[in-house]
């Protein structure tokens, strides 16, 4: 059984008479810890398709399976739990909430999985020494840089032990140091806790970091 | 305090303080208009039934012409003085159906003239037939007024300025002041008490402007099994000279009166719920345009429907609570403060118990929290339905 497993996944969009098909007819696999870079230009549909693994965005036909399960065969309640317990994610944009500290950000993801056991705070502590941002737990978020935000929001990813974590753009507008520094992160947690990363980047540097590259064009999968 | 979506809720609340601030204070005025309106007609009404039942009549037999003066001065403390002969006392109890009767004659007192005391009612009343005011006496004096004392009631204690003083000079007879009445929600918590066996001397000293043999008015206790309104309509064929009023009539003038002021106030508060259920939801609108981003990443990260409806819900039942809590306090402190300059109620005895109170108060709560939630209840189900990719993507 594969970790995913993308069989013939299309999104296909109707506007107007405009038939826009974001992902078209996509399969493959990933096995449990890999590290995949998915690439290809704006508007290719690997930021779609990111989605679609994520349980944010139904296929319009296809299916994707996560340990052998189809994620778009769940129920609105069973995606959401999916959401929470399988998968982290780090957006291309701040993410934070405005209104909570670094530790309350911290916090928010474990709201929302049933079961969160008491060692939270040691989570925190934990993954916050990891990103290096220790010092920031009090913090609110427009107290931090850019690169500070995003490295919190890789320790938010993390917080429910997921076992897929979906980076889109992470490093998309960080300066060249905090964006090695970022990629240095992502590449360790891989390989220390055997977490599988997907990453989706146009930058061809970037991609390199992974094992193994998917390159997207026109919603199609090009090469593997 | 542990992090969870009452966390949020809160943190979202003080995030726009002058929103929060505007949407407060719209439903503290719908409350408070509500709380205000509901305790003012209550207070009438419950005072009205209070005071007619507490009277302890079945009827009351008034001089012809003077239906109305009965209410006026039992219930609305207003002073009135009428007159009718006392052979009336025992006319009536020879009616069929009539059980008890007893009377009580009013006099007034005219500052200087011929008391120490401002205009106040004096009810002179027969201790031996009496089942009005014993009753009060009893609970507050627990014995009877001997010849040359007076009681007073409790209002009038502190109106008239008798406080700590032991004597008073009324029609020209020196009176002394033997203790005061419990409150009885009734017109004679304005009234001065004496036993006729005082009327005499009053009537000698020529200052009362009362005659011998005139009494006021005839308290008739029915016999069992008789209705009232029978018994009533019985006195006024045996006697032409009187009027009756039976006592489930008693204030229906009053009432029917508080019936157009509470039109008013039910389309005041309608429009006012209308308005602030809008405002409700146009702040919400805005709330939720503004954190769908948010909303979308909670979403993406794991938050259900249900996760994202309840923090929305926390944070408008908060507004709406905090709201009406404070409309509450307002609408109280004016139906305490404001009610004695209404014309119409400044002579009713009005006081809500505590229990009244609280239903009003939680009546006022519940009504300011739903209408609130009502309001934003179309935005919040927005945001639950919200798509976090197609939010992400707009963002």
């Amino acid at each position: 059984m594969r970790h995913i497993e993308v069989n013939d996944a299309s999104k296909i969009y109707k506007v107007g008479d405009l038939i826009i098909k974001a992902v078209d007819s996509v399969s493959f696999n990933i096995d449990k810890g890999e590290f995949v870079s998915i690439i290809g230009h704006s508007g290719s549909g690997k930021s779609t398709l990111l989605s679609i693994i994520g349980g944010i965005l139904s296929v319009t036909s296809g299916n994707v399976y996560f340990n052998g399960r189809d994620i778009y065969n769940l129920d609105e309640h069973a995606l959401s739990q999916y959401r929470a317990e399988k998968i982290g994610y780090i957006f291309q944009f701040a993410s934070l909430l405005p209104v909570l500290t670094v530790r309350e950000n911290l916090l928010l993801p474990t709201i929302f999985k049933a079961g969160t056991n008491g060692n939270v705070e040691q989570k925190i502590e934990k993954y916050l020494w990891m990103v290096g941002l220790q010092y920031k737990i009090n913090a609110y978020p427009s107290q931090l840089s850019g690169g500070q935000q995003r490295r919190v929001a890789i320790a938010r990813a993390l917080m429910n032990d997921p076992e897929v974590i979906l980076a889109d753009e992470p490093t998309g507008d960080l300066d060249e140091i905090t964006e090695k520094e970022t990629m240095d992160l992502l590449k360790r947690i891989n390989r220390d806790s055997g977490i599988t990363f997907i990453l989706v980047t146009h930058n061809l540097d970037l991609a390199r970091n992974a094992g193994k590259w998917l390159k997207m064009d026109n919603g199609r999968l090009k090469e593997i | 305090m542990k992090f969870s979506l009452l966390t949020i809720a809160l943190r979202n609340i003080k995030r726009k303080p002058f929103r929060t601030a505007v949407l407060v204070t719209a439903i503290a005025l719908l409350v408070s208009i509500l709380v205000f309106g509901t305790s003012f007609l209550y207070s009438v009404k419950s005072a009205m039934e209070r005071a007619s039942n507490r009277l302890g009549a079945d009827v009351l037999v008034v001089p012809t012409g003077a239906r109305s003066f009965a209410d006026e001065v039992l219930l609305e403390t207003k002073i009135k003085v009428f007159y009718m002969d006392r052979s009336i006392l025992d006319r009536v109890r020879e009616v069929e159906g009539v059980s008890r009767v007893t009377y009580q004659t009013y006099l007034t007192t005219i500052l200087g003239l011929c008391c120490d005391i401002p205009p106040t009612t004096v009810v002179v009343f027969n201790q031996e037939t009496d089942f009005v005011v014993n009753a009060w006496l009893n609970e507050s004096f627990g014995r009877k007024l001997e010849k040359g004392e007076v009681i007073i009631g409790n209002e009038a204690f502190e109106n008239l300025g008798l406080l700590d003083v032991g004597r008073s000079l009324l029609f020209g007879v020196e009176f002394n002041i033997a203790g005061v009445l419990q409150k009885t929600g009734t017109g004679f918590d304005n009234a001065i008490f004496m036993n006729d066996e005082n009327i005499d001397d009053v009537i000698s000293r020529g200052k009362a402007g009362v005659k011998r043999g005139d009494i006021s008015l005839v308290f008739v206790k029915v016999k069992p099994g008789y209705d009232p309104y029978t018994v009533s309509r019985n006195i006024e064929g045996a006697i032409l000279e009187v009027d009756t009023v039976e006592r489930s009539s008693m204030g229906k003038r009053i009432i029917s009166t508080f019936k157009d002021v509470s039109s008013v106030f039910l389309i005041t508060i309608i429009l006012a719920s209308v308005l602030s259920a809008f405002l409700a939801w146009t702040v919400f609108s805005a709330i939720v345009n503004e954190r769908s981003r948010e909303v979308a990443i909670m979403k993406a990260i794991g938050a259900k429907g249900s996760h994202i409806m309840m923090m929305f819900i926390l944070e408008v039942m908060i507004i709406g609570a905090v709201g009406s809590l404070l409309g509450i306090e307002i609408g109280t402190f004016l139906s305490l403060k404001l009610s004695k300059i209404f014309g119409l109620l400044k002579d009713i005895s009005i006081s809500l118990s505590p229990v009244e109170q609280f239903r009003i108060g939680l009546l006022g709560f519940l009504a300011g929290t739903g209408i609130c939630i009502i309001g934003a209840l179309s935005p919040i189900i927005r945001m639950k339905r919200l798509d976090p990719y197609a939010a992400i993507k707009e963002a």
